[in-house]
């Protein structure tokens, strides 16, 4: 949070909770951020995000959204959006800081260091993995100068850049988030394609699920990174590079009610739970 | 939109395993775990002006988004529960 508020992003969570709910949640985790409650969902119907699945008379779930994030510009427009058909993952902090600065990167911007050859460098934006959080790894590609890698779709015949992880079942992993890419045309002919240049990211989203081996404090993540660079006359042959990295796996976020591995129980959930059932019921 | 429910599960040793390999005591398809398959509604989109938001905070006083944020970037999370 204190990233957040350095960057000068505000943060606001809504949920169908009542507000006396909210307050407790809030000192038993230390928030910070705003707390919204909408306990009879009109919020979330006026974003037409009720989760639509859920019968009226399901007490008490009935009333949810379909959970996601907007992020939001100083002038009031959404920029990104995080949504995910499992309802449990959601956007990491670092995701949100990251959009709400403007990132991630969706341009090329100039290469300082000029390297001879390709450079890759692959790491986690974030210091760890936890359960359903989503994190990006960031692959980082600094391309010499007057020289460009295939985007996707590469032409026939070539590569385009790409990273694949190796599998893994504690992984959960979402499609690759990739810079927008350039039209290069051949000299002396009609021929265009699309590629990237200097310095450009792709971004892989994933978290870590409840699978085997899943209360494990670390996890190993393995994979590949591949590409084909190029100039204006010749092709280099296709080019890959191996990776490997060990995360330390922390606990899932705080829940109120559940027994999960490091949830905290909020000492008046269960009555908060109950209330919520019964006032739900009696609305009908 | 009225998307398809996700119902794809496996009993496991500790509850239900969905197709992700996120383990919970909730069989996916149902509950709190009525997932969407597909498309789904996700609301206004990237480009959009943010709609206002007013409801009420945790310590119960008014709130409306844009008063609120009063100018500063935002990021506006919708969450099921805080209780459960």
């Amino acid at each position: 949070m204190q990233d957040f508020d350095a960057a000068g992003v505000a943060v606001y969570a809504l949920s169908y909770d009542e507000a006396d709910a909210l307050r407790d949640f809030g000192v038993a985790h230390g928030i910070t951020y705003t707390l919204l409650s909408d306990p009879d969902s009109d919020v979330i119907r006026s974003f037409s995000i009720l989760n639509t699945l859920i019968d009226p008379n399901a007490h008490p779930w009935y009333g949810i959204p379909y959970p996601g994030t907007y992020v939001v510009s100083a002038e009031g427009a959404i920029t990104h959006k995080f949504f995910d058909n499992n309802l449990a993952l959601r956007a990491g902090p670092e995701q949100l800081l990251r959009a709400a600065q403007g990132q991630p990167m969706l341009e090329s911007k100039p290469n300082e260091a000029a390297p001879e050859e390709v450079q890759v460098r692959v790491a986690l934006d974030g210091d760890n993995l936890a359960p359903m959080v989503q994190k990006d790894l960031v692959v980082r590609f600094s391309v010499p100068t007057g020289r460009h890698v295939y985007a996707k779709p590469a032409p026939q015949g070539a590569a385009a850049v790409e990273v694949t992880l190796d599998e893994n079942e504690r992984l959960v992993q979402r499609p690759v988030v990739r810079p927008t890419s350039e039209p290069h045309a051949l000299a002396g002919t009609e021929e265009s394609f699309q590629v990237h240049h200097d310095v450009f990211e792709l971004r892989l989203p994933l978290t870590v699920n409840g699978s085997a081996g899943s209360d494990a404090a670390a996890i190993t993540i393995s994979g590949e990174v591949s590409w084909q660079c190029c100039d204006d006359e010749v092709c280099d042959i296709p080019t890959s590079q191996r990776f490997e990295l060990t995360l330390p796996v922390s606990e899932p976020p705080a829940v109120a009610l559940g027994n999960r591995r490091g949830a905290t129980l909020e000492p008046n959930a269960m009555a908060h739970f109950q209330r919520m059932s019964e006032r739900r019921r009696g609305s009908d | 939109m009225q998307p398809e429910l996700e119902t794809r599960g496996t009993r496991t040793g500790t509850g239900w395993q969905d197709h992700d390999g996120f383990v919970g005591p909730v069989q996916p398809g149902t509950g709190p775990r009525s997932d969407p398959r597909g498309d789904f509604p996700t609301g206004p989109e990237i480009g959009d002006a943010m709609p206002d938001a007013r409801c009420i905070a945790a310590d119960a006083t008014q709130f409306d988004l844009h008063a609120h944020r009063a100018g500063r970037p935002a990021v506006f999370v919708f969450y099921r529960s805080a209780v459960w």
